[in-house]
């Protein structure tokens, strides 16, 4: 930038900035819904997030059209929660359900497949192997009664619980695991194991089924789960693990239901699964109930049979069933949510699941916040130090970058629903001392202008021609950096690259409009290049001094 | 050996001053042999790689709860709770004992964490109301509730996925800085700016490692974001570097490797300054961080830049330039050319008085001196051709 330049530009670029700032504010108060603070993440506010990993039987990615699928259905089946703010996006290979406020416990588990197939029971056992970790005081199948025909009841063949010893491991519910800690199995494990479950548990030859059935393990988590074939006879464990069932191929499936709902049956006092079926689906369940009078069918949930009731009396055309299990309200409502939203195309499991009280949320936001005062204040007081009076403008700049940011993470929590996380706050933080860095680059180029003998105000216009190259050099990989991560980073730190990276741009266009501009003014002033106010003494007095070592050597040359 | 030119001054100025360290240090003076010097500076660069690595191979990583696979719970600590009660309380609910209880962060901030295997959804339950039982813990509105209660779940197999991704960032990441720097810059740069990431990344895991911090997610990928800093501070002193050495290659007063030198010098006081200021607003959120909440994300990121900053400020200057001035000096013109000055320098040490004082008159005859240097600076440019012919 020539020195010649009009004194009124300083002045215009600072306008500009201001005029963003207020448009930006001017958005905030006086569009969309006037909220003028960020949208906080869950970490933040309390509230829970589950990032669900999918799960293909090949071992290979998932596609994006079935997780868009099953997107959709547990969108459907959080809103089914009725807690507001809930969202749920695709990440990568990942789904993240996100529930804001104290109630979202129950999206942990909206994550079941729900593939509920309908199979008439062959034999039953108890588990012969891996006896499960807990205690059940109930057997799985309890009397099943369809409200249009009240005349089926089902006696649960009940195994006498072993009295279990108290063990230190359990065992995890979802993760595929082996009980010692192991690294996570590959996607090729996984596909044989799939393979290897397939072929022991869906055959149809009964020295296998017979096998299968001694053999099952119903403490381990199921490879299978949500992806057994139904033509196929499976050998299936209850859902608490008492029984070992072998099925037939199934009859009827979840694609049938029309609707479902947990309620309380008051007769018996327990919560149930209310299942009403669509048109073709009441049509085969009224056959399905005459041809197996007196037989046992088993409601096979993600290949755990929830119930298993013995039909007592045929011609149930009336549409609706209802399967009772081991259900209190939450769970009968949660397998209700289910199998009234349909069946997800993919298996999931839980990668991480997170519920944090608002408390903790609180004191998490607490802390982000006192750490970047913190942050802001050691920044200036450097810079007072080290820069005088030009600190001033140094710490201008920052508050000039932070009310943008701020303003920004506004406007983008409202535009494309950005959050603000923990992890974002720290982004922001550590932005602090970039964009101070800017101001850095820029002063050392002013000193390296001085030690050359010119005076403050030729140095500053000069020290910014040079200074711009290096900061827009330094400011285009950090952003690579930032873009990357955001790309290609799971979970949470996505909050991180995301704050990092809109400070960094900010961080450029605070350096062109805010801090170029002020300097170029304080450039201009006979009070700003005293030493005592710029700190730039040391450097006037060396380039004094070889100017004087110059001509002595000139003279004695 | 010959360098910095304000040595020069010192030596030949009649009304000699002492300078502190500090002022060399701020009038970018200082003069230090960073180049002439490097193979101390390979030395210690060995040195930490080796240890870094050691440590990695023979003690390996203290991993997270989120590559161990587990469940985590959180409730407030009143008053009346205590990591014994905690203890008790799980191990009546649940039958079995906690991996770890303690208490974390302080004032209202504070909570007790218990770690423990993973837990099924109904021991979760089973866990929260025994403790909501037992402790009554309140929210935020003063009410005993349930859900002050934070519970975590974490699939051992979360941790490998973060990281993989992270690997898979890595690989994108150098692959565009590189490209990036060697159209900005030259490739010998952007070859040295990679191998001063790695330096980073070896030390950095290293730290970890030796010390024993826990590797969570979040401090994996804040070693990510660091190399992104490391390499913004290599690109800035390689800017200097570029800048110093325009032109050398067409006059043999100086080596390449003593004009780098010269930029390590003056971007040192701006890497010092960086380091500062970019470590404070970091050392504000671990002490915040660690003080009020104990553990976490904002613990991991700050400490995991904290470590990287540092390395990285040193390795910016300590590491890049003279792995760049080796690498220049081992093939092409720049090899050529330090040979050839060498030469001359040994034969004709005579001339130096008389050079040196038509070199230090540079400083004031800027603007009219003698333009030896190929090309005029561009207006506004740092006369740079000029500073080439200070000596000899």
């Amino acid at each position: 930038m020539p020195p010649s330049q009009g004194t009124a530009h300083p002045l215009r670029l600072l306008g500009v900035y201001a005029a963003l700032v207020a448009l930006m504010f001017g958005l905030i108060f006086f569009t969309g819904d006037k909220h003028h603070t960020p949208k906080l993440g869950i970490d933040l506010q309390g509230g829970t997030r589950v990032t669900l990993t999918a799960r293909t039987p090949d071992g290979g990615k998932p596609s994006q059209d079935s997780l868009k699928k099953a997107q959709d259905i547990i969108e459907k089946r959080v809103n089914g929660l009725g807690v507001a703010g809930s969202e749920v996006v695709i990440e990568g290979d990942n789904l993240v359900i996100t529930v804001p406020g104290e109630d979202g416990g129950q999206a942990k588990s909206l994550a079941t497949t729900a593939k509920l197939y309908v199979r008439p029971v062959l034999n039953v056992t108890a588990p012969q192997v891996g006896k499960q970790a807990q205690p059940q005081p109930t057997p799985a199948a309890t009397p099943s009664t369809a409200p249009a025909a009240p005349s089926t009841t089902a006696s649960a063949p009940t195994t006498s619980a072993e009295a279990p010893a108290p063990q230190n491991r359990v065992f995890p519910e979802q993760a595929p695991t082996t009980p010692s800690p192991a690294p996570a199995p590959s996607p090729q494990q996984l596909q044989q194991e799939i393979a290897a479950a397939k072929a022991l548990r869906q055959s149809t030859d009964q020295t296998v089924q017979l096998q299968a059935m001694a053999t099952m393990d119903c403490s381990k988590p199921d490879p299978l789960q949500g992806n057994d074939d139904p033509n196929l006879p499976l050998v299936a464990c209850s859902s608490d693990g008492t029984e070992v069932y072998l099925l037939d191929k199934s009859k009827l499936d979840g694609q049938e239901i029309k609707n479902a709902s947990g309620t309380l049956d008051s007769r018996q006092g327990r919560w149930v699964v209310d299942v009403e079926f669509k048109s073709s689906g009441s049509d085969t369940w009224g056959k399905l109930t005459n041809e197996y009078v007196g037989k046992q069918l088993a409601f096979a949930l993600d290949t755990k049979v929830v119930s298993a009731p013995r039909v007592e009396s045929g011609n149930q055309f009336g549409g609706s069933t209802q399967i009772s299990g081991n259900f209190n309200a939450t769970t009968s409502k949660e397998l209700a949510n289910s199998l009234k939203y349909g069946s997800l195309p993919l298996s999931f499991t839980t990668s991480e699941a997170e519920t944090v009280s608002a408390t903790l949320g609180m004191s998490s936001l607490r802390a982000g916040l006192i750490a970047g005062a913190i942050g802001l204040v050691a920044v200036l007081l450097y810079c007072l130090l080290y820069y005088r009076m030009l600190g001033f403008l140094a710490g201008f700049s920052l508050l000039a970058a932070g009310v943008a940011v701020y303003a920004l993470i506004v406007l983008l929590g409202r535009w494309i629903g950005f959050t603000l996380d923990l992890a974002g706050i720290a982004g922001l933080i550590i932005g602090i001392g970039m964009t101070a860095d800017s101001f850095v680059v820029f002063f050392e180029r002013i000193k390296d202008q001085m030690r050359e003998g010119r005076s403050f105000r030729s140095a500053v216009p000069r020290g910014w021609q040079r200074a711009q190259r290096t900061n827009l050099s330094g400011k285009t990989v950090s952003l690579i950096a930032s873009a990357v991560l955001y790309v290609l980073a799971a979970g949470q730190v996505k909050g991180f690259a995301f704050t990092l990276g809109v400070t960094t741009v900010l961080d450029v266009i605070v350096l062109y409009l805010v801090t170029a501009p002020l300097m170029m003014l304080v450039s201009r002033s006979p009070f700003w290049a005293k030493p005592s106010v710029n700190g730039l003494g040391a450097i006037t007095d060396l380039a004094q001094e070889r100017k004087a070592t110059a001509r002595v050597l000139v003279k004695e040359a | 050996m010959v360098d910095s030119d304000s040595e020069l001054d010192y030596e030949s100025a009649p009304m000699d001053k002492r300078h502190s360290l500090f002022e060399r240090l701020y009038t970018g003076t200082g003069g230090f042999e960073i180049v002439g010097k490097r193979k101390i500076y390979y030395g210690i660069a060995a040195a930490l790689i080796a240890i870094a690595m050691a440590s990695m191979v023979f003690k390996g990583f203290t991993l997270g709860i989120d590559f161990a696979g587990g469940s985590r719970i959180q409730l407030p600590a009143a008053d009346n709770v205590t990591t014994s009660k905690v203890e008790d309380v799980y191990r009546t609910a649940l039958g079995h004992d906690p991996v770890t209880v303690q208490k974390v962060g302080s004032g209202s901030s504070a909570t007790i964490q218990v770690r423990s295997d993973t837990l099924n959804a109904e021991q979760a339950d089973k866990l929260q109301n025994a403790l909501f039982d037992a402790f009554q813990p309140k929210d935020r509105n003063d009410q005993p509730s349930r859900s002050a209660i934070s519970v975590a779940e974490i699939s051992e197999t979360w941790g490998g996925q973060v990281t993989q991704k992270a690997l898979l960032a890595l690989v994108v990441f150098v692959a565009l800085t590189m490209l990036y720097i060697a159209i900005r810059f030259e490739r010998d740069m952007s070859f040295a700016a990679i191998a001063s990431l790695f330096f980073n990344l070896i030390v950095t895991a290293g730290v970890y490692s030796i010390v024993g911090f826990e590797v969570t997610p979040a401090a994996v990928i804040g070693l990510l974001t660091i190399l992104g800093y490391v390499l913004y501070d290599n690109v800035v002193v390689f800017d200097k570097v570029e800048e110093n050495t325009k032109g050398v290659l067409h006059l043999s007063k100086h080596t390449y490797g003593e004009k780098a030198n010269l930029a390590a010098n003056q971007t040192l006081m701006r890497s010092i300054n960086t380091t500062v200021i970019g470590i404070l607003p970091i050392i504000g959120m671990l002490v915040v961080a660690v003080w009020l909440l104990g553990v976490g994300t904002l613990k991991d990121l700050a400490l995991v830049q904290l470590v990287g900053m540092i390395v990285g400020g040193y390795s910016s200057i300590f590491f890049a330039v003279p792995i760049l001035v080796s690498i220049k000096e081992t093939w092409g013109p720049v090899a050529a050319h330090t040979k050839k000055v060498l030469n001359r320098r040994s034969g004709g040490a005579q001339v130096r008085v008389g050079a040196a004082a038509v070199a230090s008159s540079d400083g004031i005859a800027r603007e009219r001196g003698p333009r030896q240097s190929s090309g005029a600076p561009r207006p506004g440019a740092r006369p740079s051709g000029k500073r080439q012919n200070r000596r000899h």
